[in-house]
């Protein structure tokens, strides 16, 4: 099976770039249409998902905590309670 | 219309005789999903039989709304809200990557996005915004919020943001509590009145900016104009539809620029205030000093530190959109977040478990975003609102059937 992932703030960045260049295309026709009002809220969109994106990344950039994860029996790894 | 299980929990022994149920007895149980429907001991023949609904009880799901423009800090809220309650949490596991979905033990959290009618093409070709109502199923939306709260569990769409799809839907199961967070969780009636509470995050336009600024100016292609242009394009639909909604909730936390600077346009320094309706049935506002004075406190001196631009807090009776509430003000920032413990000590009706509860919370996520301000401090005490409703409800709930079994 095809374990599927979140996408990389990467890729959405590239995703955000060029809908701020439609979004200045659209708007440059008539700046109060629907249309360009649509293009905008694009923009807002990936943004918001770029910055959630970036977000996760920081809440799993401890390298020790990530291998951890995967190998909670190693000698680094194991916390007793008691 | 109430739907029972019977469930025997003994399985050795026929149900005593006396025991009739009938299909048409009307209990005046609403809420329950299950009866359980027990005999206690076999040598007490003949005894009544008895019905609890003690397991049952509380079963029905609390829903709150939380109505926010996206990048306001949503999800710094969810995060504060679902740690009062204990626990993290988490997107549903193996499910959908993008799932917008947060689950923990008592709380989920679902994302209003998920009811959009139309995916971001379709919003391009028609010339609307996701702010639009005619981009979103109210209708779905409240059959789905109205069958989580009976404790069915529902399938619900999940829009992806990365993609801007529509993608296959996820199974939600009814949680003990049940936020609904986006731009519309009080537009439509049907769906408001299905809310225990409500939560509007109402960010003025310069923090709005100060804030989109700080998330967006480090994104390739981003610039200072665009950012402008972006919250230019939407403003309309904003406040056409989005900003209205205010005027439905139980609880608003306004964000502005700080009094204490003039002139102040960094978004740094803010002017928080707690705006908590009156007459709320299990919610009592929270007051400094004396309930329904007018009150301006600034706590530095000898007991609190502060540098610059200081801490000023106002506390006080107004009228919001013809309501009757009261307001708690705080303006400026703390240096040192254990002091916190001076400015709790002064705050009543906190519905706290102890003495401190708000400042361990507040330590315990020093990293949050507006945890040195007032949102942080104000999104907490909202938090312990809300337990407190809950466990308010829950406990009235045990009461009634009891009453109800009586008569």
């Amino acid at each position: 099976a095809v374990r599927r992932v979140r996408a990389a703030p990467e890729r959405i960045s590239e995703k955000v770039e060029e809908s701020i260049k439609k979004a200045e295309e659209t708007c440059s026709d008539d700046p109060a249409s629907g249309e360009c009002a649509a293009a905008w809220d694009e923009v807002e969109e990936l943004s918001a998902a770029a910055s959630h994106a970036r977000d996760r990344k920081k809440e799993t950039s401890d390298p020790l905590e990530n291998y951890c994860q995967d190998n909670p029996e190693t000698k680094e790894c194991r916390t007793y309670d008691n | 219309m109430a739907s029972c299980t019977v469930v025997y929990t003994t399985t050795t022994q026929s149900l005593n005789k006396n025991c009739s149920f009938s299909s048409k007895s009307h209990l005046g149980f609403h809420h329950q999903k299950h009866l359980v429907f027990y005999k206690r001991s076999s040598s007490k023949r003949g005894s009544p039989c008895v019905i609890t609904c003690g397991a049952a009880a509380g079963d029905q799901t609390l829903v709150i709304g939380l109505a926010a423009d996206s990048g306001c800090g949503k999800s710094t809220f969810m995060r504060r809200l679902t740690s009062v309650f204990g626990g993290r949490a988490e997107p549903p596991k193996g499910g959908n990557p993008d799932s917008n979905t947060l689950i923990s033990d008592t709380t989920t959290v679902i994302c209003l996005d998920d009811y959009h009618s139309l995916d971001r093409t379709g919003r391009k070709e028609k010339g609307v915004t996701a702010l639009d109502p005619r981009a979103n199923d109210f209708d779905l939306m409240y059959e789905q919020v109205k069958a989580i709260k009976d404790g069915i569990a529902v399938q619900k769409p999940i829009y992806n943001h990365v993609t801007g799809l529509l993608d296959p839907p996820e199974l939600i199961k009814p949680p003990k509590i049940l936020v609904i967070e986006g731009l519309h969780p009080m537009f439509d009636s049907r769906v408001r009145e299905l809310l225990d509470f409500s939560i509007y995050l109402d960010i003025s336009n310069e923090v709005k900016f100060a804030w989109k600024i700080q998330r967006d100016m480090a994104e390739r292609g981003h610039s200072l104009e665009s950012i402008k242009a972006s919250i230019e394009a939407r403003k309309p639909d904003f406040d056409a539809f989005i900003d209205p909604q205010k005027q439905y909730a139980d609880a608003v936390i306004e964000v502005l620029p700080t009094q204490l600077i003039a002139d102040d346009n960094e978004g740094k320094v803010l002017r928080v205030r707690l705006i908590q309706k009156e007459g709320v049935k299990h919610f009592s506002p929270v007051y400094l000093f004396d309930e329904g004075s007018t009150i301006s406190w600034v706590p530095c001196g000898r007991k609190l530190t502060c540098s610059y631009p200081g801490i000023k807090f106002s506390y006080g009776p107004e009228t919001y959109y013809g309501h009757e509430v009261s307001v708690v003000e705080m303006d400026g920032q703390f240096d040192r977040l254990d002091e916190l413990i001076y400015i709790e000590s002064h705050l009543s009706n906190l519905s706290s478990k102890f003495y401190g509860e708000v400042t361990q919370q507040m330590l315990k996520h020093s990293d949050f975003p507006g945890s040195n301000n007032g949102t942080g401090l104000f999104q907490t005490i909202i938090g312990l609102k809300i337990r407190d409703l809950y466990e308010q409800i829950v406990a009235s709930r045990v009461e009634a059937p009891v009453g109800a079994a009586k008569a």
